[in-house]
């Protein structure tokens, strides 16, 4: 029963309409940017979910893959000037970042979960140095502007409705994922990896399909942001970025799914309100703090962040009408 | 040769920098299984209070007093009030940390500023000497004696007196050491305190060296400092210091000759341990 509020279907489905029919109540551009950048996060979100949510392992580096998507659709068109490119670059960071993430897994998950947490991070820095040293490739810290990219993407409407449905496909998926065999063997790793273990799964490899899965859905959202951005720069592979898919993820809610997508929204627009906010005073300048500290609130007193603590509200206040 | 030896000095002096942060990490670690990635903000905090106290009262002995201190008082707080209640709970400890260095790093802008600080050494530590026929700055010289003192005195700490034994005791087996009859917790907030002292002592320390401070300066030193604990092992003092020494040298010499792959020999070499000894150098397999 739990399961059902949020992932109800029918929610679901109005939420999604509702979402459809936002750009004819309103014609803001504004709006709509907001929107798009907060599908494209949500996905990146969701991505962190599947690793820290339902696996039970924290990465400290995962702009890797949201950066491999990114530098991979941007190097490849803006080099080449060729919009045609675009399925070889995400086709082939797709094969980078399955090859990262099998890489970086197998070596630190062998000793112990947390050595994955010092190796991404290690990782990240690396690639975010040498993105911004290799200057004839990434441009360096100015990064690479006017990518050119097919005719589609440069409506602002079409766009909208394009990562609209990459949300909606990627949520199913990862829905799919979460509640596959693997799903399941992946949750029960993470309530209690000597059992499973014992049980005679194979522990490692569980964790790598995940991190690869996890990855490859990252890296997407990297490519959609390329294409929504038409520039980026190494701000991409930087551990802000990290903290954004973890803020995203522990406010709304991880083990979820559908928490990313609200930490997305959450994020998105209180970190603009409060960034409008600036010029009444300088501390709103610091709005990294205010988020810090509603994190630590919500990993103290509401593990389940915003999505996971209203649907046991919901549940208990239900069950206690029944009763 | 006088190249050669003016770098391995300041490889030297970097590589007990690093050996001072990541000695309390690898601690922490060993014995409480909590990778703190508040580290390298509580060096940040140190430094920032070290250079307070130094150019408000001139004296650099009271800055790395105030430095160290605050970083004492850090540990203690953040151990009690943050991680004590989640022990056996990994990934919320590693939250709370991540989020405590959000809020740490973001509180140095707001009271400091954002932007880079000037740092000098103190009067009576500028200058050269000459040494085998070469120049050298008195502070790196000065890092390195200090460094070396207290790679001493931790060793003698960790080995001699009953604390120590009971740390070390510790990392092979918590458990056990509380079935002894100690309270272990109690220990707990005193590494814990002691780890981030290390680190903040050695934040002021090399504020001079570098001759500034930003409110990122943590960040840095504690991916070196991370590097170090998986090649030395974790828990492992000795791994802690050849570590350190190893990766201050390389980066050193490589920021000399190739500076574009500094970093990438260290994460290179971190990876080369993860594949042949992924206990550590000086680990023991579990």
């Amino acid at each position: 029963m739990r399961e059902r509020l949020f992932n109800n279907k029918l929610l679901l489905v109005i939420l999604l309409a509702a979402l459809a029919i936002l750009p004819f109540v309103t014609d803001s551009k504004f709006l709509l940017s907001m929107m798009i950048t907060v599908f494209i996060m949500a996905v990146y979100g969701m991505s962190y979910d599947l690793l820290l949510g339902y696996t039970g392992i924290v990465s400290f580096g995962h702009a890797i893959f949201f950066g491999v998507g990114a530098y991979s659709v941007g190097i490849l068109l803006a080099k080449t000037g060729d919009k045609g490119l675009l399925w070889l670059a995400v086709g082939l960071a797709i094969v980078l970042s399955i090859v990262l993430g099998i890489l970086v897994g197998v070596l630190s998950l062998r000793v112990k979960d947390v050595y994955f947490s010092m190796v991404t991070l290690a990782v990240g820095e690396l690639l975010f140095i040498i993105a911004e040293k290799w200057n004839t490739l990434t441009g360096g810290n100015d990064g690479l502007t006017y990518i050119p990219v097919p005719k589609i993407f440069h409506d602002r409407l079409a766009f909208y409705y394009i990562a609209l449905l990459f949300l909606a496909v990627m949520y199913l998926f990862l829905r799919r994922v979460v509640s596959s065999p693997l799903g399941r063997t992946l949750q029960a790793i993470r309530e209690n990896e000597h059992r499973v273990r014992s049980l005679g799964y194979n522990v490692l490899q569980y964790k790598v399909a995940s991190i690869v899965i996890s990855g490859v859905v990252a890296t997407l959202a990297g490519a959609m942001w390329a294409l929504f951005q038409r520039y980026i720069n190494t701000s991409v592979l930087g551990l802000d970025r990290t903290i954004d898919a973890l803020l995203m993820t522990i406010i709304g809610g991880s083990g979820t799914l559908i928490g990313a997508v609200f930490g997305s929204g959450v994020i998105t627009f209180v970190h603009d309100w409060l960034s409008s906010l600036s010029g009444v005073s300088p501390i709103f300048e610091r709005y990294m703090m205010f988020f810090g500290i509603i994190y630590i609130i919500i990993v103290i007193w509401f593990p389940k962040g915003i999505i996971g603590t209203i649907r046991d509200k919901w549940m208990s206040l239900r069950h206690s009408r029944r009763s | 040769m006088a190249l050669f030896l003016s770098l391995l000095l300041n490889g030297l002096a970097l590589g007990m920098l690093i050996f001072l942060i990541a000695v309390g990490l690898s601690l922490i670690f060993g014995l409480m299984g909590v990778l703190n990635f508040a580290h390298g903000a509580i060096f940040a905090w140190g430094a920032y209070v070290g250079w307070m106290v130094y150019t408000s009262t001139g004296s650099f002995l009271l800055a790395i007093l105030a430095g160290t201190a605050a970083g004492f008082v850090i540990g203690w707080v953040m151990e009690r009030v943050f991680i004590r209640a989640f022990y056996g709970n990994h990934v919320a400890q590693i939250l709370l940390t991540l989020g405590l260095m959000i809020v740490m790093t973001e509180g140095i802008k707001a009271i400091w500023g954002p932007n880079i600080l000037g740092f000098d050494p103190p009067t009576w530590l500028q200058g050269t000497v000459p040494i085998l026929g070469e120049l050298f700055p008195i502070y790196r010289i000065f890092v390195i004696g200090v460094g070396l003192l207290v790679l001493i005195g931790v060793h003698l700490l960790l080995t001699r007196t009953k604390y120590g034994i009971i740390i070390r005791a510790g990392v092979q087996d918590p458990e056990m050491v509380q079935a002894l009859g100690i309270n272990v917790k109690q220990v707990f907030s005193l590494v814990f305190a002691f780890g981030a002292a290390l680190a903040s002592f050695g934040a002021v320390v090399a504020g001079p060296m570098f001759g500034s401070i930003v409110p990122e300066i943590g960040m840095t030193h504690q991916l070196n400092a991370f590097i170090v604990v998986v090649i030395g092992g974790t828990g492992n003092f000795i791994g802690a210091a050849v570590g350190a020494l190893l990766v201050g040298l390389t980066q050193t010499f490589m920021a000399y000759y190739l500076p574009e792959a500094a970093v990438a020999v260290n994460v290179a070499l971190m990876a080369l341990v993860l594949i042949l000894r992924p206990q550590g150098l000086f680990g023991a397999r579990r």
